[in-house]
């Protein structure tokens, strides 16, 4: 008899666990959320300070990541819901056909992200940096821009030592002097700054040189499948922190303070280097453009693929199109129409 | 079980006296179709069919696990054109120039300064305290110091492997010269044997098998950390390439990388093995 019992409830917790999914499928709600985002400045703290996700009631996990490189680890391992990468890693991922889409624009970047150069090295030009040692985490928008900023100037990028250095251990190899130069981001940036660097190019510079560098916030397409309305509720909320971001400066200074740990200063320093876009413009042709019709996002996803390729990181390339079915802005759409 | 456990188990089973074993030698030749041999075999070749089946149906994402034709031309590749400006012996012989710098200094330190710790209580009252406070700290955790200090030249990569090398040479060394049987030295005394006497032909013999196996457990501790200590800063290495093209998510690279690693690794530890068979004769007669 005990047997009979053991067996059946056995049985029967093993179809509850089957019915589980089919269950929340039905309530259109997951039991938790994983959120991974980037240990820089943008709205995401703000998001993440007003607990504009957790309104829903759904439990939040949040998970720091150093770099788009790591989160596209993350992702590949299928440990978040939702992340944040910037175009690099967003290229490596879409060609290598992670099962992610970008969704909206977490922030342009500007001069929150600068080649600091030491400035008693008398670097007056990118030629001046032949011979010299410079960081930036590879994979990362930096390593992208490095390379073509030395490109651009004429130099070849070998003549340049380049090495792989998080924007952490960046600092402590600068404040060792083992480097003359590194492109980083904040905060990090800021202590190269105060220890004997000065800014010499900045991210924003070379998005006007149409080299343009931008985050995106990404959703795995798994949960997007199953939980399309929790989505466009992500969306939404991210949104409301950057229309908070954009009109109460002086509050969001706070936040970002407090999340980084930094003087209130150096947050508004900072905030500055970053550039928020509106929702309502984000579908615009200059950033994701609308379902089949993607904007000018796919075309830097499609040059920084070519470059990768030709840097010998990336096995292939796709077309503009392949790189553009990476790109969903209905989800946004919806957001904005509600 | 933890490292120490182990180190201390295997050193103790290395000072028991060996049981005498009949005559082997004839046999010697059955011995490469011996039953464990065939099984070790079949257990490979599972393995490879495994993952080429699991490949050639497409049962998992090809990022995940590419298939072993594509990491024998990632191997190929990289032995002919290269990864990231260096060809595959290069990243070799960065990383085995870091291992065995690191653990050749290691094993300099770390044995004698066991078998002292070993033979004298003093001595080792004063050294404990140090290697058992920073034995079980994560190397990332003490990387990051050790950059600051060092800088990110091989000078810190070398003193992160020597001390992920340290532990368990001494604690073994210690081990081995600690449980030296008693009998053994009273008998030697009393045929007259002096102090070097004693260290030579009694001491450093009875002590040799638990230092070799250290030395085993060692170098295995020293090769994990490995990677770690290659994604500051390296521009060349195993490490370094296999955490490069992980950023990049290219598995074939990853995978042929671990192959690589894993087979230099038995490699030297057959090296250790050899050396093992030649300076303790008796235990493998």
């Amino acid at each position: 008899m005990s047997l009979f019992r053991r067996t059946a409830s056995l049985l029967l917790a093993a179809a509850c666990m089957l019915g589980l999914p089919a269950g929340a499928i039905a309530q259109q709600k997951p039991e938790a959320i994983t959120i991974g985002y980037l240990n820089l400045v943008n709205a995401q703290l703000v998001t993440k300070a007003l607990g504009l996700h957790e309104k829903a009631g759904i439990p939040i996990k949040w998970v720091k990541f150093g770099s788009g490189g790591d989160m596209n680890r993350a992702v590949a391992a299928n440990q978040v819901d939702f992340g944040g990468v910037g175009n690099p890693p967003f290229t490596i991922g879409a060609t290598r056909a992670l099962p992610y889409k970008g969704i909206f624009v977490l922030n342009m970047l500007g001069p929150v992200e600068s080649l600091a150069v030491r400035s008693d090295k008398n670097i007056k030009s990118l030629k001046d940096l032949a011979g010299k040692t410079a960081a930036a985490p590879f994979g990362s928008t930096t390593h992208y821009l490095l390379i073509a900023a030395l490109r651009e100037a004429g130099v070849n990028p070998t003549d340049v030592k380049l090495i792989d250095l998080s924007p952490s251990d960046a600092v402590a190899a600068w404040l060792r002097k083992d480097i003359d130069a590194a492109w980083i981001w904040e905060p990090n940036l800021d202590k190269i700054v105060k220890n004997g660097g000065e800014i010499f190019l900045t991210s924003g510079e070379m998005a006007k040189r149409g080299y343009p560098t931008w985050d995106v916030g990404v959703v795995m397409n798994d949960f997007a499948a199953k939980y399309p309305d929790q989505v466009v509720a992500y969306v939404k909320a991210e949104c409301e922190s950057i229309d908070y971001w954009l009109k109460h400066p002086k509050e969001t200074v706070e936040i970002i303070a407090k999340e980084l740990s930094l003087p209130a200063d150096d947050a508004e320093r900072m905030m500055k280097g970053t550039t928020m876009v509106p929702c309502s413009e984000q579908l615009s042709a200059n950033y994701l453009g609308t379902p089949g019709k993607i904007g000018k996002f796919a075309d830097t996803v499609l040059a920084t693929a070519t470059f990768l390729k030709e840097q010998g990181r990336l096995p292939s390339v796709m077309d503009r199109a392949g790189y553009a079915a990476y790109i969903d802005p209905s989800y946004l759409q919806k957001a904005l129409a509600k | 079980m933890s490292a120490l456990d182990a180190a201390r188990e295997e050193a103790d089973a290395a000072t028991r006296p060996p049981p005498t074993r009949p005559e082997q030698a004839p046999r010697r030749w059955r011995a490469l179709f011996s039953r464990a041999r065939i099984l070790t075999a079949l257990t490979t070749l599972a393995l490879f069919a495994a993952w080429w089946l699991a490949t050639r149906y497409a049962l998992v994402n090809p990022l995940f696990l590419p298939s072993p034709k594509a990491v024998w031309d990632a191997f190929m590749r990289t032995a002919t054109e290269g990864y990231q400006g260096s060809l595959l012996h290069q990243h070799l012989i960065a990383s085995l120039y870091r291992v065995l710098a690191g653990y050749v200094l290691a094993c300099l330190v770390g044995i004698p300064l066991g078998i002292v710790m070993g033979l004298s209580r003093d001595v080792k009252a004063v050294f404990d305290p140090l290697i058992e406070f920073y034995r079980p700290l994560p190397p990332l955790a003490l990387y990051t110091l050790i950059v600051m200090w060092l800088g990110i030249g091989d000078a810190s990569k070398v003193a992160l492997l020597f001390l992920a090398a340290l532990p368990p040479l001494t604690i073994s060394s210690m081990q081995a010269a600690a449980s030296v049987d008693a009998r053994y030295v009273k008998a030697a005394k009393s045929l007259g044997a002096g102090p070097s006497q004693l260290f030579r032909h009694v001491f450093l013999p009875a002590c040799l098998p638990g230092i070799c196996t250290g030395m085993r457990i060692s170098l295995g501790f020293t090769y994990t950390v490995l990677v770690a200590a290659e994604i500051v800063a390296a521009t060349a290495g195993l490490g370094w390439m296999i955490w490069d093209a992980s950023k990049f998510l290219l598995g074939d690279i990853v995978i042929m990388g671990l192959f690589v690693l894993a087979i230099t690794g038995m490699a030297l530890d057959s090296l250790i093995r050899l050396a093992e068979r030649a300076l303790t004769p008796w235990r493998f007669r």
